[in-house]
């Protein structure tokens, strides 16, 4: 029901020709409580699986005993090496791909001696350790807790700048899972001072001279502290960490731009004023040309961090289309991955939300077509956002624009489209139809609308959602009949020898064999 | 799931119970139907009989039924491809299959839930173990950067450092599952290669009527049908025969032992049923002993009747047996009793002479009261030939149930009219076998043998039906690798086509296995059609529950050929 409230106060908009910004923002937030939702499902469905393989993993006595003699040597020893030795089993067990054995070495009390560890002057036992409790906080919220708990942040803020690059990696790396938790943490991590050594290790003039691996962790970790959202990590922050970032959107490591791009969605995924954070750093051009660069695991979050922007004010999106995003777009419209394809639709849809002449712009840029085709055969949730599209661009677009979406063929496959279980689409759709014969009044062509949409089998459809079960399904459909469509028999009648088209001719034997009975 | 016991495992739980009886065209299926009918009026179960020519049919069946019914029964169809994939039935339909089609389908065999296979174990059935085909998710889990590398998804929040020594346990267990996926392929592959027949149907359901101790006479002697429906339309061995035939023999045995004590008090209704080690020649007993050695493949075969050589050695023969020429010619009925008596003895003999020693084979007659005697395969060859008439468009419907009646005793009218049908039918064949060997119709193709019918041969309506058409095949290829002198030739398995439906020009084609006393009877055509019909994209239809028949259009047959000989070669 609420979203068809949504769609009442929408179209009341329409009628006063206002501009529908807080339609916009909602769409944005809806989209990211989509994404949301699905990443805590798949929480859920980790932590369900996680439970039932540590269940598992209690049978087998091997492991059992392993897991005490890792315990038996630490409580009898202060011997470095026999440390160092149970240090490194410890985490061997945890670093095995099945069933790990977190909790095991949870509740047998260890972390606070791992993370004492951290802080001895014996090299190895701190990367031992390292690892250990990086792969302790790469479980659940609770076993992150549990580290955090003992006190990892700052031991691991304090190792990030060790001599030891295997060391530091290590730290980075545990960082980052934390951060990776939640807002909460991520917060803590930065509350402890962790984002300045961060930076520090990239402020050398050649990037290139890291392991790609190293610098993979340190991109990596960055974007978690750019993620989440609720509340969104301090500006502070986010200024100080965004030249950095500027900077390795330059670097060639696919794995580091993916990264990058996406801490960069993470950060363009908020209020107007977070996004002009990001814009003012003037890298949309450098955004803009990943998203031409061909690879998926690049494309997809360039294309996230623009459609992210293009949410935001006229002003940002304006400058989204001056680094040419659109030029991109034929690519991505059309692109074999659906999920990309449907982003691209997103995007398009806050584009052609916006002034007549980014509209405009829409329509140089020839994707006019392409969004026409996808009406007509395409992944039917891209189709739903290409819906969108069509919509924002008749309420926006002005009667010229109008007329050469309808030129192109739109009508049709939109029509097509109400056959659609979700009446929310549906909806959308004859808001669509309505600003298209807005248009058609002004230029007064509405008769010529009526007769295009009938031949398309358009009129059965609208007629057929008046017994809809939602009802403002069937008071929009019955709106646009009452308007358009009644009284008009009469009426066809005597415009009826002025048009030649085959379908007309057709319906008038069919009315004479009825007047026969 | 294969069921261990018949009885608690699917009789108690149709019992009280709607069930839906899907049965399959072909006299086995018609015997079994028979005899689960007589149960469930022993206990009123309530039912409904829908008779399913292919795979299409019996999805429709599936789809008209499912509201009304949990349990559905099939017979001689289903068990050989995944059912749930092709009805997408809802969790709470159960289907019990009583199939001889095999393989069975592995999805079939390990499912527990809803496909209870009523299929013998003693079978020799070789499916393969479940570990062998059929691993658990959980074991494949795990691999997330498999995920990733397919790009495009939010990288995770957090990460977990594996060991170095992980990754090559990672990639050992990888080339491990790739390993075990090839053999896998090849398992099924072995298994799936070839089609055969499994115990018939009619018995399996008889042995659950005799556990119920619900047995008659009557199912006794559809049980013996069924049997010999196998026999006669080649789909078991020999071996596989002569056991099943000492199974029946047993129960036979049984039932008339139990008669004994009423003073073999035989009247007008009563019905005995006897071993006989009687003639192969079909019908004889209802026509003429010389049109029945004529119209009989073992015979014709012999003397190569379709040759002036082979009408002379026939003349010779019956000569040889001392018998009249007229008393021959004359009804079996009307032959004089002297010449009756021991006549299978006399005929045996000179057979021996001629090179037919198998003249003689196991088998099961009927007494009806006092004037009416059947073998089995007289009523195999009647039922069929009522099953698939082409007499008068009459829908597959009613010849079903014109088959179904004249198994029944109180329908023997019905019985003598198929016999009469059956009789056209089997002239027919020979007549079509004469003439393919006459004008050398048969093909060598390489890899096997091709025989193309006409549109326009006599009886070519009779042979878009697959029942005759397997008949004709078969008689044919004996006929072939009797008349050829080359020997390579006699080795080849046969493909024959003949026009289907001349509207939608379409034919039906056949393949059968080559013909050899010691035949396993396993076809590998079943397979072979697919693929060539897949690479070719010939406009094919495998509908038919026997995957070696199919129909195909006209148009591409030529494509279909060439791509079958390149796979086979």
């Amino acid at each position: 029901m609420s979203a068809g409230n949504e769609n009442g106060v929408r179209l009341d908009k329409f009628k006063n020709k206002g501009k529908d910004a807080n339609e916009l923002r909602r769409r944005r937030v809806e989209v990211n409580v989509e994404l949301r939702k699905a990443k805590k499902d798949d929480q859920i469905f980790k932590r369900r699986n996680v439970t039932t393989l540590v269940d598992e993993a209690t049978s087998p006595l091997q492991e059992k005993s392993q897991n005490c003699q890792v315990t038996l040597v630490w409580r009898g020893n202060n011997n470095l090496d026999a440390q160092l030795n149970a240090t490194q089993a410890a985490r061997k067990l945890l670093s095995r791909e099945r069933h790990p054995p977190i909790d095991h070495i949870i509740s047998a009390g260890l972390i606070p001696k791992l993370v004492a560890f951290l802080g001895l002057e014996s090299p190895p036992i701190q990367f031992e350790a390292a690892w250990a409790l990086t792969n302790i906080a790469s479980g659940t919220s609770d076993q992150t807790s549990a580290v955090v708990e003992g006190g990892a942040i700052p031991a691991f803020i304090r190792l990030v700048i060790s001599p030891h690059p295997h060391i530091s990696e290590q730290a980075v790396w545990a960082l980052g899972n934390i951060a990776g938790d939640g807002s909460v943490y991520r917060d803590q991590v930065i509350k402890h001072g962790a984002v300045a050594p961060l930076l520090s290790l990239l402020a050398v003039p050649e990037l290139s001279l890291f392991t790609s691996g190293y610098l993979r962790n340190i991109t990596w970790t960055l974007s978690n502290l750019c993620r989440n959202k609720n509340p969104s990590p301090p500006l502070a922050a986010v200024q100080q960490i965004l030249p950095t970032l500027l900077r390795l959107l330059h670097h060639d490591d696919k794995e580091v731009l993916a990264d990058t791009c996406w801490a960069l969605s993470y950060l363009t995924d908020g209020p107007n004023d977070r996004i002009e954070v990001v814009v003012q750093t003037g890298l949309i051009s450098r955004l803009v040309q990943l998203l031409g660069s061909g690879e998926v695991f690049v494309v997809t979050p360039s294309l996230r961090a623009i459609g992210n922007m293009v949410t935001g004010t006229d002003e940002q999106t304006q400058a989204v289309l001056n680094a040419g995003a659109l030029s991109m777009f034929p690519g991505l419209l059309r692109h074999h991955k659906s999920n990309l394809q449907k982003e691209a639709f997103w995007t398009l849809s806050n584009i052609t939300a916006g002034r007549d002449s980014q509209i405009q712009d829409v329509i140089n840029a020839g994707l006019v077509p392409l969004m026409v085709d996808v009406l007509r055969k395409g992944d039917y949730k891209t189709q739903k956002e290409a819906v969108w599209a069509i919509t924002n661009f008749t309420s926006g677009g002005t009667v010229e624009q109008v007329v050469y979406l309808v030129q192109a063929n739109v009508l049709e496959p939109l029509l097509n489209l109400l056959s659609t279980k979700d009446s929310k689409t549906i909806l959308v759709i004859l808001d669509a139809i309505t600003n298209i014969f807005l248009a058609g009044d002004k230029i007064g062509e509405a008769d010529k609308l009526c007769m295009m949409i009938e031949e398309c089998g358009g009129l059965d459809k609208i007629e057929a959602l008046q017994s809809h079960e939602n009802e403002l399904v069937y008071k929009a459909s019955l709106n646009l009949i009452e308007k358009y469509f009644s009284g008009e028999e009469e009426e066809d009648q005597c415009v009826a020898p002025e048009l030649t088209t085959d379908g007309y001719a057709f319906h008038i034997s069919e009315n004479q064999s009825t007047f026969n009975f | 799931m294969f069921i261990t016991d018949i009885r608690k495992e699917f009789y108690d739980f149709v019992v009280n119970q709607r069930v839906a009886l899907l049965v399959s065209s072909d006299i086995d299926a018609l015997c079994a139907c028979k005899i689960l009918q007589a149960l469930f009026h022993c206990d009123q179960v309530q039912y409904t009989l829908v008779p399913v020519t292919g795979w299409q049919d019996l999805g429709t069946a599936f789809l008209e039924h499912k509201e009304q019914f949990r349990y559905f029964v099939l017979i001689n169809c289903g068990a050989n491809v995944d059912l749930l994939e092709t009805l997408q039935p809802e969790e709470d339909s159960i289907f019990f299959i009583c199939d001889t089609h095999r393989p069975v389908d592995v999805v079939n065999v390990y499912n527990d839930t809803q496909v209870k296979l009523m299929i013998k174990q003693d079978d020799d059935l070789g499916v393969p173990s479940y570990d062998d085909i059929f691993r658990d998710e959980e074991e494949e889990g795990g691999d997330d950067s498999g995920n990733e590398s397919d790009g495009g998804s939010e990288p995770s929040g957090k990460r977990r450092r594996y060991d170095e020594g992980e990754v090559e346990r990672r990639i050992e267990r990888q080339r491990a599952t790739r390993e075990w996926e090839a053999r896998r392929r090849e398992i099924l592959f072995d298994y799936e290669q070839y089609e055969y027949h499994g115990t018939s149907a009619a018995m399996v359901i008889f042995e659950l009527a005799w556990v119920l101790t619900k047995d008659t006479k009557d199912m006794l002697w559809w049980a013996i049908i069924g049997l010999t429906d196998q026999w006669v339309h080649d789909k078991i061995t020999h071996m596989k025969y002569v056991t099943d035939i000492a199974t029946l023999q047993r129960h036979v045995s049984r039932h008339n032992h139990r008669n004994e004590d009423e003073d073999n008090s035989l009247s007008i209704d009563c019905m005995r049923i006897s071993f006989e080690y009687d003639l192969r020649l079909a019908l004889y007993q209802h026509w003429s002993l010389f049109e029945s050695i004529c119209n009989s493949s073992y015979t014709s075969c012999n003397f190569k009747l379709w040759s002036m050589h082979g009408q002379k050695k026939l003349q010779e023969f019956l000569a040889d047996m001392g018998l009249p020429l007229k008393q021959v010619k004359q009804k079996f009925n009307s032959m004089d009793m002297s010449v009756k008596e021991n006549l299978r003895e006399v005929i045996e003999e000179s057979s021996n002479k001629y090179g037919m020693k198998d003249i003689r084979i196991q088998t099961f007659g009927v007494h009806f009261g006092f004037k009416n005697r059947f073998l089995a395969s007289d009523v195999v060859h009647a039922a069929a030939a009522l099953l698939e008439s082409t007499e008068k468009d009459e829908s597959p419907g009613d010849n079903f149930i014109k088959a179904l009646d004249c198994l029944s005793r109180s329908n023997l009218e019905r019985l003598h009219g198929g016999i009469d049908l059956a009789k056209k039918k089997l002239m027919a064949i020979q007549q079509t076998v004469a003439s393919c060997i006459c004008t050398n119709l048969i093909l060598s193709q390489g890899p096997f043998l091709y025989c193309y019918l006409l549109e326009g041969t006599p009886d070519v309506k009779l042979f878009s039906k697959p029942m005759a058409l397997t008949l004709l095949c078969k008689y044919l290829l004996k006929a072939f690798v009797r008349s050829t002198r080359n020997k390579r030739c006699k080795l080849l398995p046969l493909i024959i086509a003949a026009p289907m439906d001349v509207e939608k020009r379409t034919v039906i084609v056949l393949g059968i296995p080559p013909e050899s006393e010691t035949s396993d009877k396993k076809n590998f055509f079943g397979r072979a059609f697919e693929k060539a019909a897949e690479s070719t994209s010939s406009r094919t239809l495998h509908d038919h529950f026997d995957t070696s028949i199919i129909e195909l259009k006209m148009e591409d047959r030529t494509k279909f050929l060439d791509a079958l000989i390149t796979l086979l070669s």
